[in-house]
This record gives C-alpha cells, structure tokens and sequence, in this order.
C-alpha cells in the first residue's frame, strides 16, 4: 500500500469526469505552446533572413513590401532601380557592404536571384557540390530547390518569365547548374543564384543591343546594404529617399510592423488558449471538490484507521498533480504535433518559408510545469476541505 | 485494558451523551446498548478520540486518551485502535489486501503483508486478497474490515452496529468473528449497538444515557 495506490484508485472512480478535465487541460496547453513554437520559428526563420541587412534600397513604392520582396523573397517588388544609382551608395564611405540583387524569373517557383558571390556569404551558405558561378547562366541551387527539382551540378533548366510558375519560358536561355548549397534555414534555401549579368542577358531585347552593353542603362531590383558604423543609421535613409526613383526600407522597422499585424491574430489565439486553461482550472477544481465531497465517508475511514489530516491533504494535491502531469504531458505531445503540423502546411505551401520549430527544451518543459502548477492551485482549496474532514460527522452520521 | 468513566461526548459545542462506566478486559468484550440515535456511535468514537469529549476519563492500556491531541492522538489511534463500521468498509478501487494494509499505511508502520494474508484465509477471504473491494459481497466487505481491525494486534476494537441489517445465521456468525478477533488479538472489544441478538453473546452490557 502506498501513497499513489491509493490516489489512483480515487482517480479510477471517475474516469469520465477525469478524462474529460485532462482532455481539456491539455487542448490549452497544446494551443498555447502550438503558438509559442510557431511564432518562435516565424521569429527565428525571418531573423536569419535578415542577416546583418541594415537597409534596402529599392525602387519608390512600399518599404514593407520592398523587404518583402528582397530580403524574404515573399512579395513582388516594386519596381527596379538604376544599377548606376545604386552604385553610387555602393561606394559610400558609410556603407560597409553593398549586395545588389535582381529578380524577374523563377524555375518552377523558386525564383532565380541575379546577385554577387557576397549574396550567400550573407547567409553563410556553403557549397554541397559543386562551385560557385563564374560567369552570367551559371547557376547555384539551394538546398530545397535542389532536392525539388531533382537538379544536380552540369545539368540544365530554363526560366519563365515572372516570380511564380509560368508557362513563358525563355527557351534561348538555359542555365547551367555549377553547385548546389548545404542547407542554412534561411531564404537562401529555396533560391536559384546566379550571375547579375545573366538576368540581363535573358531580359534583354534581341533588337536592343546597345542596351546591353551601355551599363548606365543597367538595372537590378534592389541594393541590400550593411552601415560601416552607426553614422550610416542616421545618414543613409535621408541620402537614398533624397533620390527622386529611390525608396529606402529598414528590414528591423518592416518586420517589426509585419510581426504587428500578424501578432493580433496570435495574440487573439493566445487568448483563447489562455481562457481553455483557466476553464481548465475551473474544470479541475469543480471535479476535485466534487471527489471531496463524493468520498468524505472514505476520507473519514482514513482519519479512524490513524491517517493524519495532512495526509488527506495530500491525496487530494497528489490526485491533481498526477492528472496535471498527464495534461501537460498530453499538451506538450499535441502541441509539438500541432506546431510541426503548421509548418508543414507552411512548407507544402509551395515557396513559403518553412517553419521549423526550435528543438524540445526549456519551452516544453516550461509548458508542463505551468500545467502542474495550474493543477496544484486548483487543488488547494479542496485539498484543505479534505484535510479538515470530521470523522465523527462523517462516521456517526450514517 | 479498557476502563471508561463519566465519559460525556457530544458534537459541536454540546454533549449528546454520557457513559458512567464502563470497564473491558482484554480479549474480553462490552456491548453499549441504547436506541437509535442516543448518541451509541458518537461515544465509541469519543473512546477512539474522534468524537468531542466534554468530561470524564478513558484509559487504554496505561494511556489517557482523552489527554493525547493531534499528531499523538492519531498515531495512538491508528496503532492501537481497530474499528469496524456499520457500512463503511472498504474503499473501492483497492484490492482486499491493499484494504487490509491501508491501516498500517494510514499509521504509519511497516505493512506486515504476510499477517495480513494469514488473517484473510483465517476468515474465509484466502482466495480473494486480490479481488478488487467493489466485487466483494458485503459480507466478505465486512469480514475483511473485522480483519483490518486485528492487523496491527490493536488494545482496543470498537465496533459500530456490526449486525444491523443482518439476518440470524450471519449475526451470529459476526459475532463469533469479533468475539475471536478479541480473543486472539488479546484487544477489548466494545461493540455499539441496538441488536437485541447480541445481548445473549456478550455479558458487559452499558446503557448509554442522555447527557445532562
């Protein structure tokens, strides 16, 4: 006979009322962490593609969607800016580096990125196989778009014309694959990198020829910039907003404004998750004073046999914490399942970012300790009911 | 063993009922007769000191119970003390053994499983130790509570209306039981009770009287 036999055998007798007070405990538990882990990744995922980029020079339009566009891939953007502009900011003494990048095509729908070998070491993207290009149409693959289109290094593909799958292909263009990336988490992964020159070369008109080679006519679609110092912070947005086609766009103030909108929606779900565990600790106090009630005479028995009051005390707190540890545990396994549910969903989205969820740790412990404790404060006041149990009420009464 | 006197006990803020004395042997028994609702239950368990007492003495052994408060008074209890209840036997959920256990476990001493085993076949129950509580007919119930009285060999057994509700044969037969669980036990046995049946067993018989 022990402590735990006995509480199991009074959580026995209400299997129903048990199973239902735990299910609900842990659909809280498992809503709110589903929440914390997702918004941990959607952090995690866009810090990493914000790397070291302090601004984004791009053409006049939103800044937000100028962030978008080039520095998560995610939107269109506005428009291109003049290669020589851009290089005028290039050579600032208050920039440190300037990456420039051109977008307009897309393999399948991951889009080809015309930049600089200093694009991926933004990312510190390494090289699986392969090398990196050397000259306009070579191609270097990310780790996803590799594995999803099944390319390897001498093989060919052409693009189409646009940012998502289309059937303008330009057939007199084809890339060539030199490397493929090691994967890094971040945006890198599902981009097909290439020379700034093969973007020209595929968009510009056969007729046209003095285009191409008159480089004041050039264009890219936006300048990725990191300050030399915090002089650039102050500086560099008034210079480039001074230029009558140019728009500057700050990555931190974007995504801050991004994670604003998209946090009401959160927000709202965390408060519905919030209010399942405080039914939840209604649901288990509701339950546990209804044990209380429903076995003072076994109670009552336990005093007469020579069981002090705070051992019925304890029954009462150990039956709590038993069914919170199950709640918690059941939250935190639903939870993981929900948050890796989501970023499935968000990777079979075709190029969204994927979400990973950061490993089981601190958080998840963290996810049932909270149950325990919800359980053990819903448990006190019944707990001290129990323990001032009189038997002599309860015996003499029958 | 067991020596009561002017013992007046009641609940709340007022006695209900008194008992001028009363004097058991061990291994002997006393019957505490009265009608229902004279306040019976309520002095056997003021003898235990679970009922208020309001005056008089009660001596188990060498000890004075009515002295002893909390953490002493429970463990004087659970060590010394069996009951045997009217209804309330066994808890449900547990095996017939882990009932048996449950009042060294409540005590506080080591679970002798061996004795408590060996008690169970001595009344009949050797075959269902194992056999969850619910699934026990009230009478092997309450055989089993008469044995988790005599497990920790007490000085003292109280007895609440154990017959009532029974018919002769098994009135007789739980009568028998607890007279031997006395007896081996070497415990004093007060039972509580209005069953007439039992006045022919059992000699050492107090009337229970209102209180003043």
């Amino acid at each position: 006979m022990n402590l735990f036999k006995l509480v199991w055998a009074f959580i026995r007798r209400r299997p129903l009322t048990w199973a239902f007070n735990v299910l609900t405990l842990s659909t809280g538990v498992a809503l709110v962490l589903a929440l914390v882990l997702v918004s941990q990744a959607l952090d995690n995922r866009f810090r990493r593609d914000l790397a070291d980029i302090d601004l984004v020079i791009g053409a006049k339009g939103s800044p937000l969607q100028i962030v978008l566009s080039a520095v998560f891939q995610m939107d269109t953007p506005t428009g291109n800016i003049s290669l020589a502009e851009a290089e005028r900011f290039t050579r600032s003494a208050l920039v440190s580096r300037a990456v420039p990048v051109s977008m307009g095509d897309n393999v399948q729908g991951a889009r080809i990125v015309g930049t600089t070998l200093d694009y991926p070491k933004l990312y510190g993207a390494e090289l699986a196989a392969g090398r990196w290009w050397g000259q306009p149409m070579e191609a270097v693959l990310g780790a996803s778009v590799a594995q999803r289109l099944g390319l390897h290094p001498g093989q060919s593909f052409v693009g189409a014309h646009g940012l998502v799958g289309s059937a303008d292909l330009h057939r007199r263009f084809p890339y060539r694959v030199v490397g493929v990336l090691k994967p890094t988490g971040a945006v890198v992964d599902r981009l097909v990198l290439t020379d700034l020159g093969s973007v020209w070369q595929v968009h510009e008109h056969p007729d046209a020829d003095e285009r191409a080679t008159d480089p004041n006519r050039r264009e890219v679609t936006a300048l990725l910039v990191k300050y030399r110092s915090a002089m650039g912070a102050l500086m560099m947005p008034r210079l480039v907003a001074a230029v009558p086609d140019l728009q500057p766009a700050i990555p931190a103030i974007e995504s801050a404004r991004l994670f604003s909108l998209l946090g009401v929606g959160a927000e709202v779900l965390q408060g519905v998750g919030a209010a399942i565990l405080g039914l939840a600790a209604i649901g288990f106090f509701i339950a546990l004073f209804g044990a209380v009630s429903q076995r003072r005479r076994d109670l009552a028995l336990l005093r007469a046999l020579g069981a002090r009051p705070s051992l019925l005390l304890m029954i009462v707190a150990l039956e709590s914490a038993l069914l919170g540890l199950a709640g918690g545990l059941i939250g935190v396994a639903a939870g993981r399942a929900l948050a890796a549910y989501a970023g499935h969903v968000s990777m079979a989205a075709a190029s969204g970012p994927t979400l990973i969820p950061p490993p089981a740790g601190a958080i998840d412990l963290a996810a049932i300790g909270a149950a325990l404790a919800l359980a053990l404060v819903a448990s006190i006041g019944p707990a001290v009911i129990a323990a001032r149990t009189d038997p002599a009420r309860e015996l003499a009464g029958a | 063993m067991l020596l009561a006197e002017d013992l007046e006990a009641g609940r709340g803020d007022r006695p209900v009922a008194r008992l001028s004395a009363l004097s058991v042997k061990a291994g002997e028994a006393a019957l505490l007769l009265g009608p229902s609702g004279a306040g019976k239950t309520t002095l056997l368990l003021a003898l235990a000191g679970l009922a208020k007492s309001f005056s008089g003495r009660v001596r188990i052994a060498d000890t004075d119970i009515l002295a002893l408060r909390g953490a002493a008074l429970d463990r004087f209890r659970g060590r010394h003390i069996g009951f045997v209840f009217q209804d309330i036997h066994l808890l449900p959920g547990l095996s017939a053994l882990d009932n048996l256990l449950l009042s060294p476990f409540a005590a506080g001493v080591a679970q002798d499983r061996e004795r408590a085993r060996a008690l169970l076949a001595s009344l009949g129950l050797g075959d269902k130790a194992e056999r969850a509580a619910e699934r026990l007919s009230r009478g092997e119930a309450q055989r089993a509570a008469i044995a988790r009285a005599m497990l920790l060999r007490p000085q003292l057994i109280l007895a609440d209306e154990p017959t009532a509700s029974l018919d002769d044969p098994a009135a007789d037969s739980v009568a028998t039981l607890l007279l031997q669980a006395a007896a081996e036990t070497g415990a004093a046995l007060v039972v509580a009770t209005h069953d007439a049946r039992l006045k022919a067993r059992i000699a050492n018989q107090v009337m229970v009287e209102a209180a003043a």
